[in-house]
C-alpha cells in the first residue's frame, strides 16, 4: 500500500516537473519594462504599446554598413530617407524597407560636390529634400532624384556678427518653404529661412533659468571671479519638426528645465498645452537613474500626438495634445529594441522608427494591440468623436486597468451625453477634478430639481410641527400655571 | 452633568475671557472634556482625511494612517502643555499643569465644530465653492488659537505682550524637548549597539 503511494507520488512529482516545463512562463517579449506615471508621480507598470519588430543596418539593405548616421526622415509619400553622416550619403528606402536609391553628392556649377557630416535632414511635401550639411556650413535642397534646387548658406544680417558661424544641425520645413534652422551655438533660438533662403529671424528663445542662489554669489565675488563664472545663456534647441498647421515643436536639452518641449506658433510664444498630472519632460521620476531627460529628438505623430527621444535612458515618450503622458517604450541595451545611441525618431505608417548611431541601425518599432487602440482612442478623441472613443477607451481599460487617460476619455464622453452621476465615477478614477466638478454641478442642479417639491414639503411640514408644538407646550405652561393658582 | 460638560464648553469658545475665568476660578473645567475635545479632533482630522469631498481631498488613500493621525495631534498637544508649564513656572504663571490642559483642551472644541459640518458639506461643493470649505478651515484654526491665547492669559494672568512672548518660547522649548528626546533617544541605541557588539566579542573570542 505504502509502496504504491510513494510510486504514485513520484510519478506526480515527475508529471509536474514536466508540465511546468512545457508551459512556458508567461513575460513580456520586449526587453524593456513600459511604465506609464499615475496621478502620485509613480511609475505604474504597464502594458506595452510598441514592440520592436526588427532592424535594419546597412547589410541588410546590401551596401556598406551605416557610419555614425545621423538623422531620418519620412516624407509624406512615405518614402524613408536615412542620412548617413559618417559615409556622407542619403540611403532612400521606400514604406517596405527596400533600398530604392542611395543619394552620395550632386552636381554644383559643373563640379561634383559632397556633404561633409551632415547632421539633419527633411523632405517635404514635394519630395525635396533639405540637409543640414553641417561640415560645410551650409543646407542644401535638393530635389526627389538628387538634383541641386539651392544652398543656404551663411546669412548676411545686421543682427549677426561676422565672427559668426552657421553650422546647421537639425532642420524642418513648413508646408510654404520656410526653412527652420537648429544651428550650432545658436542661443537666440531657432533661425528661420524664407522659401528662397533668405534669413528671416529667429523663433522661440529658450529663456534663462534665474539660479537666485548663483545670482548671490556672483554679486559677493570680484570681477576677476566673476569672469571664471560661467554665463548665464539660454540654452541650445537639439531638434525640430512641424506639424500640419504649421507650428514648430522644438525640444532642447537644458537638463533643468521643466518646459524642455516647445511648441511655436508663428510668433515664435510657446503654446504647448500642459493639462496632464505633471511637466511634459520625458521621465519626472528619477532614483537610481542618471537624471531628468534629455530630448534630443521631437516627431509630431499627427491628431495632436507627438513622441520624443529621451537620450538619458534611450525611451521614447509620446504624449497627447493635452500634454498626458500615453505610452513610453525603449531603454538601453544591447539587444533588439534597447538602444545604445538614439538620434533620431520618425514615424512610417503605424510603426515607429528610431536611428541608433551606436549600433549604426534602424530600430523599427510595431504597435501593440493596446498601443494601437490608445492612438485611436486619442485621435478621435482629438477630432471631437467621443462616443466612438469610448468604446475603445473601454477595451484599452481592458488591458490596462490603470489607464488614468482613459477613465477621463469616458467621463468627458458620458458628460457629453448628460450622464452626469456616471461621470463623476469615471473622473473619480481618472483624478480629473476640474472635469469632476463640472459633472457634479450639474449633476446637484438636476438632483435640485428633482427633489425641490419634496424638499420644500418637508420643510413646510416640519416649521408647521415646529409652531404646534410651541403652541402646545405653552399652552400646557399656561394650564400649569392655571393649575398652581387654582383655576381649575 | 449638562451644565458642566456640554453647556459651559460651548458657552465658553463664544465668551472666553469670562469663562476661561470661571474655568480657573470656579474650577468649572472638566479633565474630561479636555480630553474627550482632543480626541474628538483626532476623529475629526481622520474623517476628514478620508470622508471630506473628492474636490478638497488631495491625500492619497494609501498614506492615511490612523496611529499617525494620532500621534500627529497628541504629541503635539502634550508637548505643548509639558513646555508651557515649564516656561510659565519660571516666568511666574499662576496657571496649574490642570488647568494648562483644561485650556488647551476646551480650544480645540471650535475645530470639532467646524470640521464636523464642513465634511460633510464638501461633499457637495463644486470647485468654485470649495474656497468656503478653506475658509472655514482656517477660521477654525485662528478660532483655536486665539482661544488658546485667552486661555493663557486668563489662566496664567498674564498681560498680552507676556503671553505672546510665553508661546513663542514655548513653542521653542517644545523643539528643543523634541531635539533633546532624539538626542537621548540615538545615544541609547548607540549605547546598546555597544553593549551589543562587546557581547558579541566576547561570545565569539571565547
Amino acid at each position: 500500500m505504502a509502496r504504491t503511494v510513494k510510486r504514485w507520488l513520484v510519478l506526480l512529482a515527475a508529471v509536474s516537473l514536466l508540465l511546468v516545463n512545457a508551459v512556458p512562463a508567461a513575460a513580456s517579449p520586449a526587453p524593456y519594462e513600459s511604465y506609464n506615471y499615475n496621478y502620485w508621480k509613480e511609475a505604474v507598470p504597464s502594458p506595452d504599446a510598441y514592440l520592436p519588430e526588427r532592424t535594419i543596418s546597412g547589410r541588410d539593405l546590401g551596401i556598406s554598413e551605416f557610419k555614425d548616421p545621423g538623422d531620418v526622415n519620412v516624407s509624406p509619400s512615405g518614402l524613408i530617407y536615412i542620412l548617413d553622416s559618417g559615409n556622407n550619403r542619403i540611403i532612400v528606402l521606400d514604406p517596405g524597407f527596400k533600398l530604392l536609391s542611395v543619394i552620395d553628392g550632386f552636381m554644383m556649377e559643373g563640379s561634383k560636390e559632397t556633404f561633409n557630416l551632415p547632421g539633419g535632414l527633411f523632405v517635404d511635401e514635394e519630395e525635396r529634400i533639405y540637409v543640414a550639411d553641417t561640415g560645410n556650413g551650409r543646407v542644401v535642397v535638393l530635389d526627389g532624384e538628387g538634383t541641386l534646387i539651392q544652398t543656404i548658406t551663411k546669412p548676411e544680417s545686421d543682427i549677426l556678427s561676422t565672427q559668426f558661424q552657421f553650422q546647421p544641425l537639425k532642420l524642418t520645413v513648413d508646408h510654404v518653404g520656410r526653412v527652420y534652422v537648429v544651428a550650432q551655438g545658436v542661443y537666440e533660438g531657432i533661425m528661420q529661412f524664407d522659401e528662397s533662403g533668405k534669413f528671416i529671424g529667429y523663433v522661440g528663445t529658450n529663456k534663462v533659468e534665474r539660479d537666485y542662489g548663483e545670482y548671490i554669489w556672483r554679486m559677493l565675488s570680484t570681477k576677476a571671479q566673476r569672469a571664471q563664472m560661467v554665463l548665464f545663456v539660454p540654452t541650445e534647441f537639439s531638434n525640430a519638426d512641424i506639424d500640419h498647421k504649421g507650428f514648430v515643436y522644438a525640444t532642447n536639452i537644458d537638463p533643468g528645465s521643466n518646459e524642455p518641449i516647445k511648441r511655436l506658433n508663428p510668433s515664435g510664444e510657446d503654446v504647448l498645452k500642459r493639462f496632464g498630472y505633471y511637466d511634459v519632460k520625458g521621465d519626472i521620476r528619477f532614483r537610481n537613474n542618471p537624471g531628468p531627460s534629455k530630448l534630443i529628438d521631437v516627431k509630431v505623430l499627427g491628431d495632436g500626438m507627438y513622441s520624443v527621444l529621451d537620450a538619458t535612458q534611450n525611451r521614447v515618450f509620446t504624449y497627447d495634445d493635452e500634454g498626458h503622458l500615453l505610452y513610453m517604450y525603449g531603454g538601453k541595451g544591447n539587444q533588439v529594441g534597447t538602444l545604445k545611441t538614439p538620434v533620431a525618431i520618425e514615424q512610417s505608417g503605424e510603426h515607429h522608427l528610431v536611428l541608433d548611431r551606436g549600433k549604426n541601425n534602424l530600430v523599427v518599432y510595431e504597435p501593440t494591440r493596446f498601443g494601437a487602440r490608445v492612438n485611436e482612442a486619442v485621435a478621435l478623441h482629438y477630432r471631437g468623436e467621443d462616443t466612438e472613443a469610448v468604446n475603445i477607451w473601454r477595451e484599452v481599460l481592458k488591458l490596462n486597468a490603470n489607464y488614468d487617460i482613459a477613465y477621463i476619455g469616458i467621463g468627458k464622453s458620458l458628460l457629453m451625453e448628460k450622464k452626469n452621476e456616471e461621470a463623476l465615477g469615471y473622473f473619480e478614477l481618472g483624478m480629473d477634478r476640474k472635469s469632476y466638478s463640472v459633472a457634479f454641478k450639474r449633476h446637484r442642479r438636476e438632483m435640485m430639481k428633482e427633489h425641490f417639491g419634496t424638499f420644500l414639503t418637508a420643510v413646510i411640514a416640519l416649521i408647521v410641527i415646529l409652531i404646534l408644538t410651541r403652541v402646545a407646550v405653552k399652552w400646557r405652561r399656561r394650564r400649569q400655571v392655571d393649575r398652581e393658582a387654582g383655576f381649575h | 452633568m449638562k451644565q458642566d460638560f456640554i453647556k459651559f464648553p460651548l458657552h465658553l469658545i463664544f465668551h472666553p475671557i469670562d469663562a476661561f475665568w470661571d474655568l480657573k476660578s470656579d474650577n468649572r473645567g472638566r479633565l474630561l472634556v479636555a480630553f474627550a475635545a482632543l480626541a474628538l479632533t483626532i476623529v475629526m482630522m481622520i474623517l476628514q482625511k478620508q470622508y471630506a469631498g473628492f474636490l478638497v481631498n488631495y491625500i492619497d488613500p494609501r498614506t492615511i494612517n490612523s496611529i499617525i493621525e494620532i500621534a500627529t495631534v497628541a504629541v503635539p498637544f502634550f508637548l505643548w502643555c509639558m513646555a508651557n508649564w515649564a516656561v510659565t513656572t519660571l516666568m511666574e504663571g499662576e496657571g496649574k499643569f490642570r488647568e494648562i490642559v483644561l485650556a488647551t483642551g476646551y480650544s480645540l472644541i471650535p475645530v470639532i465644530l467646524v470640521y464636523a459640518p464642513m465634511i460633510v458639506v464638501s461633499r457637495f461643493m463644486v470647485q468654485e465653492e470649495t474656497a468656503f470649505y478653506y475658509l472655514f478651515n482656517s477660521i477654525a484654526f485662528f478660532w483655536f488659537v486665539l482661544l488658546l491665547f485667552i486661555g493663557m492669559m486668563t489662566v496664567h494672568q498674564y498681560t498680552v505682550v507676556r503671553t505672546i512672548v510665553t508661546m513663542v518660547l514655548t513653542l521653542i522649548v517644545m523643539g528643543i524637548i523634541v531635539f533633546l528626546g532624539a538626542l537621548v533617544f540615538s545615544m541609547l541605541q548607540q549605547l546598546y549597539e555597544f553593549g551589543y557588539n562587546i557581547y558579541r566579542e566576547l561570545i565569539f573570542r571565547t
